[in-house]
């Protein structure tokens, strides 16, 4: 008997010092995959993500650059989904942020070496131009039980930092329990001031992150649309959740359109995870929803949206606990004692 | 054998044998990825509608009324835009399908497999019912009577252009849109449809904008009965006014191609067509129905094996669009989905109590545009020579003419429409100069059918206008009741407060004309108005009272959004004198455009304890003829004007009568069915010590000439009541 299962792909901030190795440790029988990488990132004079994953040494500043931690992500997402046990019926495939272009490889509407290009290409965008940045801000508390207002007020100081004099601030992933807020310098400082530190590390900048899914990367989102045409991308094999919480369907999907969406809406406009989550949880009611590598953080995120969603019955985390203890629906590839539940 | 499961085992056995039945090639309309994503939306639909019988079978649905052999109407959906708002028949699923497909972040199984559970969390009715529709979508929700719709698509057409020359500040629907209604073929005889298509027609051919895009499926049968062959194309070719179109509905690439051409003929040329989409209807009309009772057997198979989805699959593998294989794992694929959807549906949780499933029947509020009223300038000149007439006391037929015109002034959203209201200013001149004031757009003649004037003014009223809809007569509101009944006092509970359709409904009625007209200038019953709920209804009996509950039932439908009933009594519009000729006592002047008279608001006329008259219109104005009697017979009278009879404004009413020793209702409707009645019913389950009694019309029809009143209460019928209640002697 199958086990159908949503595939979700992490975004950035995944790939952390516990992750070195990841590559080596679980896909050792993938390597040509990797070498595959290795001369697209050759042909741009990038370290290779072979030598990156295998480095002895993981510094924060280097692996969290857009143009090293978002090809390895890449990689470790692909690579997770191609290893999942045969009985695993994949219903649909979703990601968060730059998870999307993950996405998209794992679902077939672009090559495993395109969708490199793409996410290298605008992992190095990202980095080269570092518009602004994110800092994230819960608004359940560690119960997750709903919180409908505090979000509605979070979002409205959000809107009223925004309208002030010289500041950018502006949701930018939702994200299951938590808010990505992403602006410039005066914005992030602005809603830091007005608002209390909670769980004793929020709000909490995000290294290297530049102001994703706002209207300050139209410069970028313009110059990946001029890099990558969109003849590189084609229908999908399965089905895509994006980050607006619509499907894309196999047969049924303009690639122009999966194009234009990719590089402009879902680069400057909001990403919600959550709905993206729910989506796939109402549309495709999976048996699991499996979080590829690296890390297992993203895990939180999908698990608080479903929550949200009041999703099998679960309304707070302690039910969503008990539901992982009798019959878990969340695996996280990245965590070794969920692994095997993905991988056979 | 289920019927649905002889279609599910045809489509996979013949699909997977290539055994598919022929026609003619593809079109070029669509493209490829465009013919897959209808496919799609056919192979959904289908999906449903075995996932909604085999919820109903485990007791965890409630609608098995399918969309089977219709699915060419999500390439219909694909012809259009998004926002055309679009008033669907009841087998419309595939087009909500392929519309969500439309408008990105849709949950369209889950939504519509809620509506099956009926979850309080479906998404557009809230559980009250199941009902195609959707806010996001466009797609007003109803629980049409047959046909019922039709009027108000009419009417939200002719609002789309309205709106163009006149955009209202809570305007809903784009500039370049259109509406689009649909319906079936045994639908089409119904005179409610006839009227909708008619009044198109006749709208059409005077060259007002009237984009509206009928679509007629026709599946050749309505329930058991079937439509003669070739009789929807012999009705509806030649209707003047409106152009015609054909299609195959089986064919989605013919289906899709003459969907666009109608509705690009109807977005740019801004004119009705009619869309006759021929489809068949697979499993009988609804879960229970077995057609095999009325049909031969050779016939429901002849139906089957003329399955869309087996036409698409051919279509689509002859264009290259998609081979069987494929198709045959999407359509296996999406079952397998729906039903795992399906379980998950089936735990979300039901309205639980009365106060739950009511909450919708009231709408929301809405904040409006704070607005200081026309200046003095343009009353002015609006008004012309009747601002000096103002200080002077007036009957109330000029006051409700005035206080229209400061309202129209104010707001520019208002829109008038009935029968000879605009050039002749209305039969009995209420209406008199408004059109010269605010012009044909905003006082509409229309022609002479009620249901197409309530449809207007509910298709309006879906753009953002506040319609004042008249109807000439109350006898005349009984043949279009429905649209307020069935269709508008019910947007809001079947919409969960989405959708809104706010009017000031406007009826001349009730009895007393001097020997004038009989029983249909003369109707003396509101039973049919009376239990509709959330409609308020007014009912004034002097001028100032009009003006001032007019301004409230503009600010109730404007603010609140919602369905407002006046009821103006037509013997006292012209009424001057109160006792004898010429003591003009029942004038009033023009009350301030800033005076209202608020919603339960009653008038208490007098402060005497023996007898509280409790009364309304015609009986207000008799009841103060009758006081000099009582006081002669040494009764200290209170006169409590309802004002406004629905919802009855019981706190006021317990209030004003408290300290009366008897209360005395008068009532000039019939005792069967009228206000007497409830409020009876109110003094009694109130509890209240008083004696009560009742003056009210008799259970008759009103009859023309010298006997016109005997029916009625008159001022000696309420002094005797009164007497015969108090024990007072003459």
């Amino acid at each position: 008997m199958t086990r159908t299962a949503v595939v979700i792909c992490p975004g950035r901030g995944t790939f952390n010092r516990s992750e070195l190795g990841y590559l080596h440790r679980h896909h050792a029988a993938r390597m040509d995959l990797f070498h595959r990488f290795d001369a697209i990132r050759a042909q741009h004079s990038q370290e290779g993500l072979i030598a990156l994953d295998g480095a002895a040494r993981f510094t924060a500043g280097k692996y969290s650059r857009g143009d090293v931690a978002s090809p390895l992500i890449y990689a470790a997402s692909l690579a997770d989904a191609r290893a999942l046990a045969d009985d695993i019926d994949v219903v649909a495939v979703t990601g968060n942020s730059m998870g999307w272009y993950s996405a998209l490889a794992v679902a077939g509407a672009v090559s495993d070496e395109t969708g490199f290009r793409v996410v290298n290409t605008m992992g190095h965008l990202m980095q080269e131009h570092l518009i602004g940045g994110q800092l994230v801000y819960p608004f359940t508390d560690t119960t997750w039980t709903k919180a409908t207002d505090r979000k509605r007020d979070l979002l409205q100081d959000v809107a009223r930092i925004a309208g002030l004099e010289g500041h950018d601030l502006a949701l930018s992933i939702d994200l299951g329990g938590l808010l990505v807020l992403a602006g410039n310098e005066a914005g992030l400082a602005a809603f830091e001031a007005s608002h209390p530190v909670l769980q004793d590390r929020f709000p909490m900048r995000l290294a290297n992150h530049a102001a994703f899914h706002t209207p300050l990367q139209a410069p970028v989102a313009a110059e990946g649309r001029a890099r990558l045409p969109s003849s590189m991308f084609c229908q999908p094999v399965l089905p895509l959740v994006d980050g607006r919480g619509s499907i894309w369907w196999p047969g049924a999907s303009d690639p122009d359109e999966l194009w234009n969406y990719t590089l402009d809406h879902q680069i400057t406009q909001t990403y919600d995870f959550t709905r993206a989550v729910q989506t796939a949880a109402r549309e495709f009611a999976p048996d699991l929803f499996i979080v590829t590598g690296p890390g297992a953080t993203l895990g939180g995120a999908v698990a608080q949206s479903l929550v949200l969603a009041d999703w099998r019955g679960m309304t707070d985390r302690a039910a969503f606990l008990a539901q992982q203890e009798t019959n878990p629906i969340l695996v996280a590839m990245g965590r070794d004692d969920q692994r095997p539940i993905a991988t056979g | 054998m289920d019927r649905a499961q002889i279609v599910h085992d045809n489509f996979l056995t013949r699909v997977a044998a290539r055994d598919l039945p022929s026609g003619a090639r593809p079109g070029m309309a669509l493209s490829n990825t465009d013919a897959v994503s209808v496919f799609r939306s056919q192979v959904l639909s289908r999906a449903l509608d075995r996932t909604s019988r085999a919820m109903q079978k485990a007791g965890q649905g409630f609608y098995t009324i399918g969309s089977s052999g219709h699915e060419g109407m999500a390439a219909v959906a694909h012809a259009l835009r998004p926002t055309d708002i679009a008033f669907l028949h009841y087998r419309d699923a595939a087009f909500q399908i392929a519309r969500a497909a439309q408008v990105p972040g849709q949950q369209i199984a889950w939504d519509m497999l809620l509506s099956f559970a009926c979850s309080k969390e479906d998404p557009t009715s809230g559980g009250r019912h199941k009902v195609l529709g959707s806010k996001k979508l466009c797609i007003p929700p109803q629980t049409s009577t047959i046909a019922s719709h039709l009027p108000k698509a009419v009417g939200a057409a002719y609002a789309l252009g309205a709106a163009r020359r006149n955009p209202p500040e809570h305007r809903e629907l784009p500039e370049d849109g259109i509406a689009m209604v649909s319906f079936g073929d045994a639908s089409a005889n119904h005179s409610t449809a006839q009227g909708a298509i008619n009044t198109a027609g006749w709208t059409s051919v005077q060259s007002t904008p009237l984009p509206l895009l009928f679509v007629c499926e026709d599946n050749g049968i309505g329930i058991s009965v079937k439509t003669p062959k070739g009789w929807i194309q012999a009705s509806m070719e030649h209707r003047p006014g409106i152009r015609y179109f054909q299609a195959d509905g089986l064919d989605l690439y013919e289906a899709y191609a003459v969907a666009k051409q109608a509705a690009d003929y109807v977005r740019t040329r801004r004119k009705p067509a009619f869309l006759h989409l021929k489809t068949v209807r697979l499993y009988g009309h609804a879960g229970a129905d077995v057609p095999t009772t009325y049909l031969s057997k050779s016939e429901v198979e002849a139906d089957e094996a003329n399955d869309p989805l087996l036409h698409s699959v051919r279509l689509l593998d002859q264009a290259g669009a998609l081979a069987p294989e494929a198709a045959l794992k999407i359509y296996t694929d999406t079952c397998a989905r729906t039903d795992r959807i399906a379980v998950q549906a089936a735990t979300r949780p039901h309205l639980a109590n009365a106060e739950q499933v009511m909450v919708s029947l009231i709408p929301p509020k809405r904040n409006c545009r704070p607005d200081n009223g026309p200046g003095h300038t343009a009353r002015r000149s609006a008004f012309g020579s009747d601002i000096k007439a103002m200080d002077d006391p007036q009957p109330m037929s000029r006051l409700i003419n005035w206080a229209l015109t400061d309202l129209m002034l104010e707001h520019n959203e208002i829109v008038c429409m009935g029968e000879d209201i605009g050039r002749k200013g209305g039969v009995y001149g209420v209406t008199q100069k408004l059109q010269q004031r605010f012009g044909q757009d905003r006082v509409i003649d229309t022609l002479l059918d009620e249901q197409s004037i309530l449809g207007l003014a509910i298709g309006m009223g879906h753009n953002g206008f506040i319609p004042i809809p008249e109807i000439q007569f109350l006898a005349y509101l009984h043949n279009a009741e429905d649209q307020i009944r069935g269709e508008a006092a019910t947007l809001s509970f079947f919409s969960n407060g989405q959708f809104a359709n706010p009017m000031v409904l406007r009826i001349a009625g009730l009895g007393y004309q001097k020997g004038f007209g009989g029983h249909f200038h003369n109707d003396n019953s509101i039973a049919v108005l009376r239990d509709i709920p959330g409609v308020v209804i007014a009912c004034p009996s002097n001028g100032a009272d009009a003006a001032r509950m007019m301004r409230e039932c503009v600010r109730l439908a404007r603010e609140e959004q919602r369905v407002v009933v006046f009821l103006e009594p037509i013997a006292l519009y012209p009424m001057r004198d109160l006792h004898q000729a010429q003591d003009g006592a029942w004038m009033t002047s023009y009350p301030s455009p800033d005076q209202r008279i608020a919603l339960g608001e009653i008038g208490i006329h007098g402060d005497g304890t023996d007898l509280a008259i409790v009364t309304y219109g015609n009986g207000h104005f008799l009841s103060h003829q009758a006081l000099s009697a009582l006081r002669a017979a040494g009764l200290n009278v209170r006169i409590v004007d309802l004002r406004w009879l629905a919802p009855l404004p019981a706190e006021a009413l317990r209030q004003a009568t408290k300290p009366c020793q008897h209360v005395l209702i008068v009532d000039e409707c019939r005792r069967t069915g009228s206000q007497s009645e409830a409020l009876m019913a109110f003094f009694s389950e109130n509890n209240s010590q008083q004696p009560i009694a009742r003056v009210a019309a008799e259970d008759s029809f009103i009859p023309t000439g010298p006997a016109y009143a005997a029916s009625l209460p008159s001022r000696e019928k309420i002094v005797l009541a009164a007497q015969a209640l108090t024990g007072a002697k003459p």
